[in-house]
């Protein structure tokens, strides 16, 4: 059930990141979440998919990272800034 | 379109561990000794805290925020019992309390009147091990109504936990808990937890409680 909550702070913080960068639309949130973190992941990822599929993300999507220990951090933004490309 | 990546590498509870270090450095400004009581559901934190408040709630200056799912009726329940305000947080449906509803909630009590601060959170074994709430430590209840292996499958609570609470102890003859067996899966977890057995019905154990909360209060000067 923390899941939510966790997953609501991502958004938050990926929020805060994005209105630092001149990105137009994000694409992906990239998490680490480690084994020992008290997270259970497909209930994360589902949450995480719910909130990232809606304004103001649109069509974002979360890749989940596995590792060992307590983490659980953005890893990074996968982000499209409207620039064609070279 | 030209996708491009930004490092972030930030932790999530940063903001909410941030939080509680202001609610910490308020509290310890304030000398308030502060215990986040968690448990599951049912587990009697607020039969605890209402023996506790008849004991000790004016000779400590007790104060209680008290959080639950919905409803105001722990605090309405231990309202009764303390001249002083409760301070109810309904989460709405999340399965915790974090340090931004603790930060706020304190912001309602005379902190100045208040001797020791108790947090009831959420029943829940799970969630509230991962919250921070600037509390200076966490105290696990733990009833002889569940099974004896309650540290084992929820490891995490009783790692974070310094204190562990055995409740309903008058229970004991009418129900199949082990009680050495119960202290040696919490032993187990969490070797340096310190172990208390109560029963809030009876009163059994509660001198060493209340023993234990003085000394949080006024703890021994250090010889020398």
């Amino acid at each position: 059930m923390h899941e939510l909550s966790l997953a609501l702070e991502v958004c938050r913080l990926a929020e805060v990141h994005l209105a630092e960068a001149p990105a137009t639309s994000l694409r992906n949130v990239a998490v680490e979440v480690g084994d020992d973190a008290n997270v259970e992941v497909e209930n994360f990822r589902f949450c995480l998919e719910a909130l990232l599929s809606a304004p103001p993300f649109g069509a974002a999507r979360p890749t989940i990272l596995r590792c060992a220990g307590p983490t659980l951090r953005i890893a990074y933004l996968e982000v499209d800034d409207g620039r064609p490309d070279h | 379109m030209a996708v491009r990546i930004i490092e972030v590498r930030e932790r999530v509870m940063a903001r909410n561990d941030e939080l509680a270090a202001g609610v910490r450095e308020r509290l310890h400004g304030a000398g308030i000794p502060a215990f986040n009581l968690v448990s599951s559901p049912g587990a009697g934190k607020t039969a605890l805290l209402e023996r506790t408040l008849d004991a000790l709630g004016d000779e400590l200056g007790i104060s209680i925020v008290t959080g639950d799912v919905q409803t105001q009726n722990d605090a309405d329940r231990l309202a009764r019992r303390t001249e002083r305000l409760v301070q109810a947080v309904v989460t709405g449906g999340a399965c915790h309390l974090d340090a931004r509803q603790v930060d706020t909630a304190l912001d309602a009590l005379d902190l100045a009147a208040t001797g020791l601060l108790f947090i009831e959170n959420v029943g829940n074994l799970v969630c509230p091990a991962s919250w921070d709430l600037g509390e200076e430590a966490k105290i696990v209840l733990f009833s002889v109504t569940e099974g004896e292996d309650k540290p084992l499958k929820y490891p995490k609570m009783f790692r974070e936990a310094r204190y562990a609470v055995f409740t309903k102890i008058d229970l004991l003859p009418h129900v199949p808990f082990d009680l050495e067996r119960g202290r040696r899966c919490a032993l187990e977890v969490n070797p340096t937890l310190q172990l208390f057995e109560t029963s809030a019905l009876t009163g059994e154990g509660l001198e060493e409680w209340f023993a234990f909360l003085r000394r949080a209060v006024h703890p021994a000067p250090v010889p020398g």
